[in-house]
């Protein structure tokens, strides 16, 4: 057994020693010297507490011992490097290791290493810390992120399921229905057709509903990788797709030059599609006008702009907009299922961006949302 | 050869599918029909291939000129009755036409990979569903010509 420093050295270093000591002592951390055969030399009343010890079962005793991997073999010289050098590679850095206790039980422990000059040579002093309560809490958040993320693709799977079987039975339901009022209509009384009516009515509310879910739980399931993506071939084939809404509207959809940017390009179709739709259909009377633009930000990022001339939304109901379900008309004023807006928040939210809208009522709105632009 | 719907011949549709709303549907869809068509149903899969092998109450079933098979089934599945068909050398020259609630990509390659002759997805609207019957009568029944089947 190698015998603690204090026994060795003159009455100079012993006094030097006592204020180390003293140090240590202060110290909230365990804290322990080693030498460079990786012997304890020195060691606090926290590092007795924390490994189950008592001070003389430690000294001169191996820190192998408490911390049986990582510690010494990184105090060691080697044939590249000097134990000087060895000891400066690990100044400063938090190193994550186990520990032993007395009673054989392991736990984590940070330490942090640093020199100390002696008359035996250079000494490392570890501050060793217990993290079991950080590793713990390390570990219950990653597990509690990953149930989450469990549950979240599980009520995904369940909406997708759920809304693609409900289809079946109503399809029935609304076919049965409408071949109803097609054969009957006129031939029963004036209650059966009103009756027959409000039933094919509500069946096919029912299936854009589910439709419209279907693609909401989309948007989530089936997204592509983001990949460059023209933004204005993406709003060419958005128009294409509502060239009766604009035909029937005599709508004016006018656009600026826009951007490649870093798109689901099926997405971004449907999100321009949902913007412009909006846009076109929640107007007074007149010739709706829609202009879409986009702004280049600092940070290498767009912010797409899609202006309208409409009715315009109170402020009041800024956040309600986007939200599931929610619509600000009665279904005779304007048709919809009230989730639009919640398939294009989604769609923004998955490429990483916003979505916004600045509006009053009889002004327009304009809606914003960003993207990121492609690798140039 | 010999054109299907020709010349006041009476045409034999198979429909695989054990919804009886389907069912109706299907028989609504092709009742003003201009040929004449005469629509056999097996309700599941083994029912089917009972009629097309012509065993037990089957016996005197004809030929069918057309199948139009669902995929989910009870018993033996769209899946089995395609890949028994076509193994069937003198089964396999029958069009089989797959009519499902299905989109699913899986489904579509593996029915094409099962030699499948066309891959349909039922429409929800019932407008749209009439106009694909319709489609599949001009298509299937009248323009397209096949073989003529060994057994007539």
């Amino acid at each position: 057994m190698k015998a603690p420093p204090r026994n060795r050295g003159g009455d100079e270093s012993e006094a030097s020693e006592a204020r180390y000591r003293g140090l240590l002592e202060a110290a909230p951390d365990a804290m322990v010297v080693v030498d460079q055969t990786g012997a304890i030399v020195l060691l606090n009343v926290q590092a007795e507490n924390q490994f189950g010890y008592h001070r003389d079962e430690l000294l001169g005793q191996q820190v192998t011992n408490i911390i049986p991997k990582g510690f010494a073999e990184r105090l060691i010289a080697d044939d590249l490097r000097s134990a000087e050098d060895a000891l400066a590679q690990q100044i400063g850095t938090g190193i994550e290791l186990t520990a032993v206790r007395k009673d054989g039980t392991e736990f984590p422990i940070e330490i942090m290493l640093s020199p100390l000059d002696s008359p035996e040579g250079i000494l490392v002093t570890a501050a060793i810390r217990d993290i079991s309560v950080r590793k713990d809490a390390e570990e219950a958040l990653l597990q509690t992120v990953e149930e989450l993320n469990r549950s979240n693709e599980e009520l995904g799977q369940f909406a997708y399921i759920a809304s693609h079987d409900l289809q079946e039975p109503l399809r029935m339901v609304a076919s049965y229905t409408q071949l109803l009022s097609r054969r009957y209509k006129g031939r029963l009384d004036a209650d059966a057709d009103e009756f027959i009516a409000y039933a094919v009515d509500g069946a096919s509310r029912m299936q854009r509903l589910i439709e419209d879910l279907l693609s909401f739980s989309r948007v989530g399931t089936t997204g592509e990788p983001l990949r460059s993506t023209s933004s204005e071939v993406a709003l060419q084939q958005a128009l294409s797709n509502l060239h009766v809404v604009v035909a029937d509207s005599g709508a004016l959809v006018t656009h600026d030059p826009l951007p490649t940017v870093l798109a689901d390009e099926t997405q971004l179709v449907q999100l321009f599609q949902n913007l412009v739709g909006n846009a076109i259909k929640y107007q007074a009377q007149g010739v709706p006008q829609v202009h879409v633009s986009a702004a280049e930000n600092a940070d290498e990022t767009w912010t797409f702009s899609v202006k309208d001339n409409g009715l315009g939304i109170d402020p009041e109901y800024f956040e309600r907009i986007f939200g599931m379900f929610e619509r600000l008309h009665r279904r005779d004023e304007f048709a919809g299922t009230g989730i639009g807006l919640a398939i294009s928040k989604k769609i923004v939210e998955r490429h990483g961006g916003k979505i916004s809208v600045e509006s009053q009522p009889g002004e327009g709105s304009t809606f914003h949302f960003a993207l990121a632009g492609a690798p140039k | 050869m010999k054109l299907v719907g020709g010349e006041g011949k009476t045409v034999e549709v198979l429909l695989v599918e054990d919804s009886p709303g389907d069912v109706r549907l299907t028989r609504e869809a092709f009742r003003d029909a201009d040929v004449s068509i005469r629509l056999h149903v097996a309700s599941d899969g083994v029912e089917a291939m009972a009629f097309l092998r012509r065993e037990g109450d089957h016996v005197h079933a004809p030929r069918p000129d057309l199948i139009l098979l669902d995929l989910n089934l009870p018993r033996m599945d769209g899946r089995e009755v395609l890949a028994l068909v076509k193994e069937d050398a003198s089964l396999k020259t029958i069009p089989t036409v797959i009519l499902t609630t299905s989109d699913a990509e899986a489904d579509i390659l593996k029915s094409y990979e099962l030699q499948a002759n066309a891959f349909l997805s039922k429409p929800v609207q019932l407008d749209a569903f009439e106009s694909l019957v319709h489609s599949i009568k001009d298509f299937w029944l009248t323009r397209v010509k096949l073989p003529q089947s060994r057994d007539g």
